[in-house]
């Protein structure tokens, strides 16, 4: 490989209105930084709230004008780089082309609903959720104070733009350099957040803890992963890696399966994949309820989005090096988190390996290899997006003496005093379990489908393997249904708190597009299908 | 001397750094793992840019630095709080969440 | 899916050419036929009405309910009468509700296929199901959750017509989990008794052994055909010549397994049994005449596949001979009433499967049998109901005898199911299951000597279990208790009974007359070939089936009627012990499934005590043994999960590099 850097200074060529959306979520939560330092405090939670949700409504309107490009001028494509004049040799940092715009589109919507169960108050001066004093120590008279003083934690807001802002990065750069500064923007606010719960602060805090710990570790995975394949490409554009892959054998052919694996690793890891996923549970359980709900939807599509362009556009000439890897993790995924469902005790904690479980369905639709594939991912990451943050959202509805209660035994008998509460949370549980009629089912059908079409063998041994986990699930859901509405009610009954209507309506519309995808798919489907199609 | 050495000492310092990771019990030092393993890596990218002629290894280990610092800031924030509450900053200590 | 069904289903005609002879063509509906969603509406309108109405349904609820499912049976008739009025090559029709999932070259269309088979079953269901709403609101009379009840059993009927009428094995699979769930909620429907919610379950787990087999049959559809509609994968499983013989043999076998798990066929008979938890009126109309039989539904209506794959379809055969010898000789020696007539209904299902897998000559056999077997297997579940309703609840046949003479009706409408069942001409039975019994001793070689010997040595025993249970409860001595005092049960369970029994009686003589039942159905299930004639000439068999019958009522005669029934069960012999513990059934299960996880599931952590968690059954204990011991590995400690994703990488890439 010879040097690509240009033999003169050239300006690199940016579309601004292609990367727009990204641009409207980036100043909205810098914007949120200032309103933190100069807004009065009993009017920053509102300010906070609208500024995001408008910021994000927004960028989605961006998307989709950069989507449906009303004046033709072409948006889509590579952008942010140049091409050399003289080798025609192309360096853009971010491509913009179907899937990402989908993803984009999705995140920004998921984004919202996260943001609404977050902004929920339940009456106080701040988010109930969130602890007022990150900093003080649980107990501490610091923490009291605070509390006293109407202290409240509406920076998380920017965070989760700042993470909002990552994740559509994340799935849009072209580069491998570019995605760890993604995958770093994504986490690092993240982290925070998971250490912000009002209650069980230990809980939180370690949660908190354990998820930069392992996070850090597998972001340096992945970054040497980057550095074993520019080693052996010389370059960490998707194109470039892709072409030197075509290529032939290199000098150091020894680097291109352990740097493609050890990348695949950091962004397995995102997604919860086994071995990779130890992280899930305890944080998923440890974190503030609808920081979970937000993660398990946006970081799973976002990591989604990413593994896929990874995939198919930077390493599919290396396929035969890496698919083995990805297959036993895929299996692996599928298994232990159907199997591990079985005896959770705490309902995040389930969820927790409801979302591994599907994180492995997910990587056979990737690994079908096939324009079908794709848009079946794309699909299942938004069908259980959306049911994911509803689930997580009607968990941070029951409680028992303030708290939220997780403990399964707990959620005995819910059905019979809180119908309508149950029964949305009885159709979600039917929705991971993959029934007909709700979007899981869709999801599932369009994955397998996919996989056992193109994918040959390995393919259908994949979706054989994940027909059977499917099965296990749905037993780990029937039985919290039956529990919420054929067992008696404890003693010490939960109760169902009333939110405010944004939780109300998040967890509706969550609800309903699981089941307008389950009964009327067509139109997202296609919409997915159509936006299956990677630029390089 | 080859510039292959260094690729293989920045083997080695990532194999330190994550055998680091995995037995010492300080948050601090386990940190201080992942970052000796973000700075070998480091090393690897300039060597294979030196390898390659080209500079974008060496750009993309100014953008390694960056990342690990704002890193380092979330980091030790993190370890600070736990330390703050259980006036240890053993990880071993965090073990409520578990099964 | 209703919600998309208030548009008016609209018609699509356009089909591809060359369509198989075996489905015949399927025309865009008209005419009333169009409105053939109604079916399915009503009773899920009246289900969801009354799970959602809470306490105000309570009062008028049940009769709603009742008069849906009639409602269902009028607008199954009207449809009915249409089609009379049609050729015989234009009655069947398509009913498009609605486009489902369109995604690039695969699409999906929500519909209904209205022919000469669905109608059968159609009016099969709404008409013994509404019966058994009747009999039900005097049954279930002062039962405080009866709301519930009648729910569920309009659910029923609403998925079961949804599966029946189904044009696509997908929407097939979605009434398939609707009755399986109608069914595990029924059963389990007196959950106060852990015994019943265990019952509940282990039919829950055995039914998913068979979802099972479907959801893969659904998918090698999708591989081979891509797509999952009856027009597409019949034409082209009928177009098939010879190629792909592996392909087809495994399709056909997982729809076996399906139909096995559903049906309570050899190997996964062992829920039904159980299954009596539930309700009589439920034992009458889910595990006795319509649901049941669903399997044998769908190996009838997958006939192309079964002719492709001559493997699976002997294997089809093989499970219904199976099956009908076992639950017939578990059925010899069963004291529970209901459980006696379980091991009947799984050893007539077997004929059923048997016909089934016969191929042309015997569908038609099969599911004339499944009609009449509906009649007078409801009326007997229906009159066992009437006798525990006049005996204080009690099944143990030991503490019965001699309720001929209290309960006048209950003993004429049972005896006229009797006499079907044995097939005594000319009662109902004889007209379908001696029918099966010539079928099965059609053919060449080895086969047409042990499938029929086995169907003849089975009505020889069937005429023996039958008499034994019918001759211990209302003839002999009277061996009630103290307390009991038996009476004849309310106009309002009597009447289904009468009329069921008038179908056990006349409905087989009717609807031979001419062959009419069998030419209605030719379109659909193809022409009895010409020529084929049993190994046995049919007089002899006829001789020989009737001597058999005789031989067995006179054997039972002796035992249970002329001489006196010990009130305790005697010891014993070796195969009576063995069949009243079904043939160890469930001990080969528990040896299999369930021993190596069985420590495991106690140490399972679940809230419920109640049994939803305790004994699930082998495969659910493996499973849960596995994920306790799995969990030990999320020890929480920070390092030790760094250490496994550390592990997972050096590992895969160790495995990578040794691969290559």
């Amino acid at each position: 490989m010879t040097a690509v850097a240009p033999a003169a200074f050239q300006q690199s060529n940016v579309d601004y209105v292609a990367i727009l959306p990204m641009l409207i979520v980036a100043s909205a939560a810098l914007v949120g930084v200032l309103v933190e330092a100069f807004a009065p405090r009993r009017r920053r939670h509102v300010i906070q709230v609208s500024l995001a949700v408008v910021g994000l409504l927004a960028a989605f309107a961006a998307v989709v004008w950069v989507a449906v490009d009303p004046n033709k001028v072409g948006h889509k494509g590579l952008t942010m780089g140049f091409t050399d004049g003289t080798t025609n040799h192309s360096v853009f940092a971010l491509a913009i082309d179907g899937p990402a715009l989908f993803m984009q589109g999705s995140i920004v919507l998921m984004g919202v609903l996260g943001i609404l169960t977050m902004a929920e108050r339940f009456g106080g001066v701040g988010p109930d959720a969130f602890t007022p004093s990150g900093a003080s120590t649980p107990g501490s008279a610091s923490e009291s104070a605070a509390a006293r003083a109407g202290a409240l934690t509406s920076e998380v807001f920017p965070l989760t733009m700042f993470a909002i802002f990552g994740m559509m990065i994340f799935p849009t750069t072209n580069d491998l350099i570019g995605m760890f500064v993604a995958l770093e923007v994504l986490s690092l606010p993240l982290y925070i957040l998971s250490g912000l719960a009002r209650r069980r602060r230990l809980l939180s805090q370690e949660a908190s803890l354990k998820y930069f710990l392992l996070g850090a570790f597998s972001s340096a995975f992945f970054l040497f992963g980057t550095a074993l394949l520019y080693g052996y490409a010389g370059s960490v554009y998707f194109g470039d890696l892709s072409k030197a892959v075509a290529t032939g054998p290199l000098a150091m052919n020894g680097l291109l399966l352990p740097g493609a694996f050890l990348v695949f690793v950091g962004l397995l890891f995102k997604v919860g994949a086994v071995p990779f996923h130890a992280w899930t549970p305890d944080v998923y359980q440890g974190a503030p309820t609808p920081v979970t709900g937000f993660m398990a939807a946006c970081t799973k599509a976002a990591a989604f989005g990413a593994i896929l362009r990874l995939a198919y556009v930077g390493l599919d000439t290396a396929r035969w090096e890496w698919t083995n890897a990805v297959v036993i993790v895929a299996i692996l995924t599928m298994v232990v988190g159907s199997v591990l469902s079985v005896t959770q005790t705490d309902m995040k904690r389930l969820l927790a390996y409801s979302s591994i479980a599907h994180a492995g369905f997910i990587l056979v639709g990737v690994l079908a290899f096939d324009r079908k594939g794709v848009g079946a991912v794309l699909f299942y990451l938004v069908a259980y997006g959306f049911s994911t943050i509803a689930a997580f959202g009607i968990v941070s509805l029951v409680r028992q003496n303030g708290g939220e209660a997780t403990h399964l035994s707990q959620w005995a008998g819910l059905g019979k005093r809180y119908p309508l509460t149950a029964g949305a949370f009885a159709f979600l549980m039917l929705a991971f379990a993959g029934i007909p009629l709700t979007s899981g089912f869709v999801s599932k059908f369009g994955v397998f489908s996919a996989a056992i079409g193109t994918g040959g063998a390995t393919g259908t041994t994949l979706a054989v393997i994940g027909v059977v986990c499917s099965a296990i699930t749905v037993f780990v859901y029937a039985r919290v249904i039956v529990l919420m509405f054929f067992s008696d009610a404890p003693d010490d009954a939960v109760e169902v708190v009333t939110p405010s209507m944004a939780t109300t309506f998040s967890i509706a519309i969550g609800t309903l597009i699981t089941l307008a995808l389950g009964v009327l798919p067509s139109s997202l489907l296609d919409l997915a299908d159509r936006a299956s199609q990677f630029v390089r | 001397m080859s510039p292959m050495h260094y690729v293989y000492l920045a083997v080695i310092l990532f194999s330190i750094g994550a055998a680091t990771v995995l037995v010492r019990r300080n948050a601090i030092i386990v940190f201080m793992g992942v970052e000796l393993m973000l700075n070998a890596t480091n090393l690897a990218l300039v060597t294979f840019s030196r390898m390659h002629g080209a500079l974008d290894g060496q750009v993309m280990a100014l953008f390694v630095m960056v990342v690990a610092a704002a890193e380092v800031v979330v980091g030790l924030a993190i370890i600070m709080a736990i330390f703050r509450a259980r006036r240890s900053a053993s990880v071993d200590d965090a073990n409520l969440l578990k099964l | 899916m209703h919600t998309g069904m208030g548009s008016l289903a609209h018609t699509v005609g356009t089909y591809a050419a060359g369509l198989a002879a075996h489905e015949g063509e399927a025309h865009a509906a008209t005419g009333f036929t169009a409105y053939a969603w109604l079916l399915v509406a009503l009773p899920l309108a009246g289900a969801t009405m009354l799970l959602l109405g809470g306490r105000r349904t309570d009062k008028f609820g049940p009769v709603v309910a009742t008069a849906l499912s009639w409602a269902a049976f009028v607008v199954g008739a009207i449809i009915f009468v249409e089609m009379l009025g049609r050729g015989a090559d234009s009655r069947a029709q398509n009913v498009t509700l609605y486009e489902w999932v369109t995604a690039g070259t695969f699409k999906l269309s929500a519909g209904m296929l209205v022919d000469q088979l669905s109608m059968v079953f159609v009016l099969l269901v709404t008409f013994v199901g509404s019966l058994i709403h009747v009999y039900s609101l005097g049954y279930m009379e002062h039962d405080p959750d009866k709301r519930r009840f009648f729910a569920y059993l309009n659910l029923f009927v609403g998925a079961m017509l949804l599966l029946v009428l189904a044009n696509s094995y997908l929407l097939l699979y979605v009434g398939w989990e609707g009755v399986g769930l109608a069914s595990y909620l029924l059963i389990g429907f007196w959950n106060w008794n852990p015994a019943y919610a265990t019952a509940a379950n282990k039919a829950f787990v055995v039914n998913r052994v068979g979802d099972f087999g479907l959801t893969v049959a659904l998918m090698l559809m999708f591989f081979h055909f891509g797509a999952v509609d009856f027009q597409t994968v019949l034409g082209k499983s009928a177009a098939l010549t010879g190629a792909n013989q592996g392909f087809m043999t495994a399709m056909g076998l997982m729809l076996l397994l399906g139909a096995c798990g559903k049906s309570a066929q050899f190997p996964l008979q062992s829920w039904l049994g159980d299954a009596m938890a539930g309700p009589t009126p439920v034992s009458a109309l889910i595990h006795a005449a319509t649901m049941v039989t669903a399997g044998v539904y769908l190996i009838v209506r997958s006939a192309p596949i079964f002719e492709a794959a001559p493997t699976a379809q002997l294997v089809v055969v093989i499970v219904g001979a199976i099956t009908l010898l076992f639950g017939a000789i578990v059925g010899c020696a069963k004291d529970d009433i209901k459980k006696a007539l379980a091991a009947s209904t799984m050893s007539q299902i077997g004929y059923m499967m048997l016909a089934a897998g016969l191929g042309p000559v015997g569908y038609a056999f099969a599911i004339f049998h499944l009609l009449t077997h509906g009649f007078f297997k409801a009326g007997m579940f229906l009159g066992a109901g009437s006798v525990m309703h006049g005996m204080n609840d009690k099944v143990d046949m030991r503490r019965f005898g001699g309720l001929s003479g209290a309960m006048k009706i209950t003993w004429a409408t049972f005896g006229l199911g009797w006499l079907a069942i044995l097939g005594v001409p000319p009662f109902s039975g004889y007209w379908s299951k001696d029918k099966i019994i010539e079928a099965a001793f059609i053919g060449e070689g080895w086969r047409p000597w042990v499938f029929g010997g086995a169907a003849l040595i089975g009505a020889g025993i069937t005429a023996f279990y039958m008499s034994r249970l019918f001759f211990m409860t209302f003839h002999g001595k009277k061996r009630w208790d103290a307390d009991d005092h038996p009476h004849e049960s309310p106009r309002i369970m009597t009447v289904p009974m009468i009329v069921l029994a008038v179908g056990s009686a006349f409905l087989g003589l009717i609807l031979s007359w001419n062959d009419m039942f069998v030419s209605w159905l030719e379109p659909v299930t193809g022409a009895e070939p010409e020529g084929a004639h049993p190994v046995v000439p049919v007089p002899l068999l006829l001789t020989l089936t009737l001597l058999l019958v005789a031989g067995g009522v006179f054997l039972a005669w002796m035992r249970y009627w002329r001489d006196d029934v010990p009130v305790t069960a005697p010891a014993g012999s070796l195969v009576t012990q063995a069949a009243r513990k079904d043939l160890y059934q469930d001990q080969v299960n528990e040896a299999l499934l369930m021993r190596p996880g069985i420590h495991l599931t106690r140490s399972l952590v679940f809230a419920d005590s109640k049994g939803v968690d305790g004994a699930v059954g082998g495969l659910a204990a493996l499973v849960g043994g596995t994920s306790s011991r799995l969990r030990k590995l999320q020890n929480g400690f920070a390092r030790s999960y760094a250490l496994t994703m550390l592990a997972g990488v050096v590992a895969i890439l160790g495995a990578l590099w040794v691969i290559s």
